[in-house]
């Protein structure tokens, strides 16, 4: 599984930062070799500096940059849906910022975003 | 140089590799809307983490473990995530419990073999550990993070 290989099996996102992000953004897909298990495409090491970002945060366990990783990548997945249905509404085969913008006023859970984009 | 955590962004072309596989075929997506999704999942991950600590506190802890995540999720009204969450977290336990057997397994190899020195020896310990201990780093990181 090259994705999770890339990301995690080469040690890049435990201790270096910037080479995990460009790695990945130049790999090839990932063979699918493992259905189903397309563990995670984002890269660990922006993740978990994502993480670190947060003054009150000590330590974060490997386990949780990976999932907080997925999570973010179902975010994408669902976020991006959602803001689809408003631009098939308007009959269009583009997505738009502002459908985006419909998106997250009309979904409750996305609330936390009003005001972050700008 | 001092980075504010919404410019951490998230490679742009599997943030795009992302949107594409959960649109339909043929749907296109502007540059604006990409970078904005881009940036929603950064404050997304800001948020999640912000929560997730709430958790590990509350536990006492102070590391941030997986069902701290989990338990973020809901609290942010993402239930529909902790399923697929749950189901990805097993396959990565699995992957990583597998990986540690056969970097042992390699160790074992080794010792069997007359032994040359390899770098990659030090890493393979690093595997072993299940925490993963950002302290080293956060020493490094001080002089960058300006808070």
């Amino acid at each position: 599984m090259a994705a999770a290989a890339a990301a995690a099996g080469s040690g890049t996102p435990r201790e270096e930062e910037g080479s995990g992000g460009e790695s990945a953004a130049s790999q090839p897909q990932p063979p699918a070799n493992a259905p189903g298990a397309r563990l995670s495409r984002l890269p660990l090491a922006r993740v978990k500096a994502l993480v670190k970002a947060d003054p009150d945060v000590t330590l974060a366990g490997q386990e949780a940059i990976f999932i907080l990783a997925r999570a973010a990548e179902l975010f994408v997945e669902t976020i991006a849906k959602d803001a689809y249905c408003c631009a098939q509404q308007g009959k269009r085969k583009t997505l738009q910022r502002r459908d985006l913008d419909n998106a997250i006023e009309a979904v409750d859970e996305f609330a936390f975003l009003e005001g972050t984009l700008d | 140089m001092a980075e504010r955590p919404e410019d951490l962004n998230l490679p742009n072309a599997v943030i795009t590799r992302i949107i594409k596989e959960a649109l339909p075929d043929g749907v296109n997506i502007s540059k604006e809307a990409r970078s904005a999704i881009s940036r929603a999942a950064s404050v997304f991950v800001l948020y999640a983490t912000s929560c997730a600590n709430n958790f590990a506190m509350k536990g006492k802890r102070k590391t941030l473990n997986a069902s701290d995540v989990l338990s973020a999720m809901e609290e942010m009204e993402f239930q529909r995530f902790i399923t697929p969450l749950k189901e990805a977290l097993e396959a990565y336990r699995r992957e990583q419990k597998g990986k540690k057997e056969a970097s042992e397994q390699k160790k074992k190899d080794k010792d069997k073999k007359t032994d040359s020195e390899e770098p990659d020896k030090s890493r393979d310990e690093d595997n072993d550990e299940d925490e993963e201990r950002l302290e080293e780093d956060e020493q490094n990181e001080e002089e960058e993070v300006d808070n």
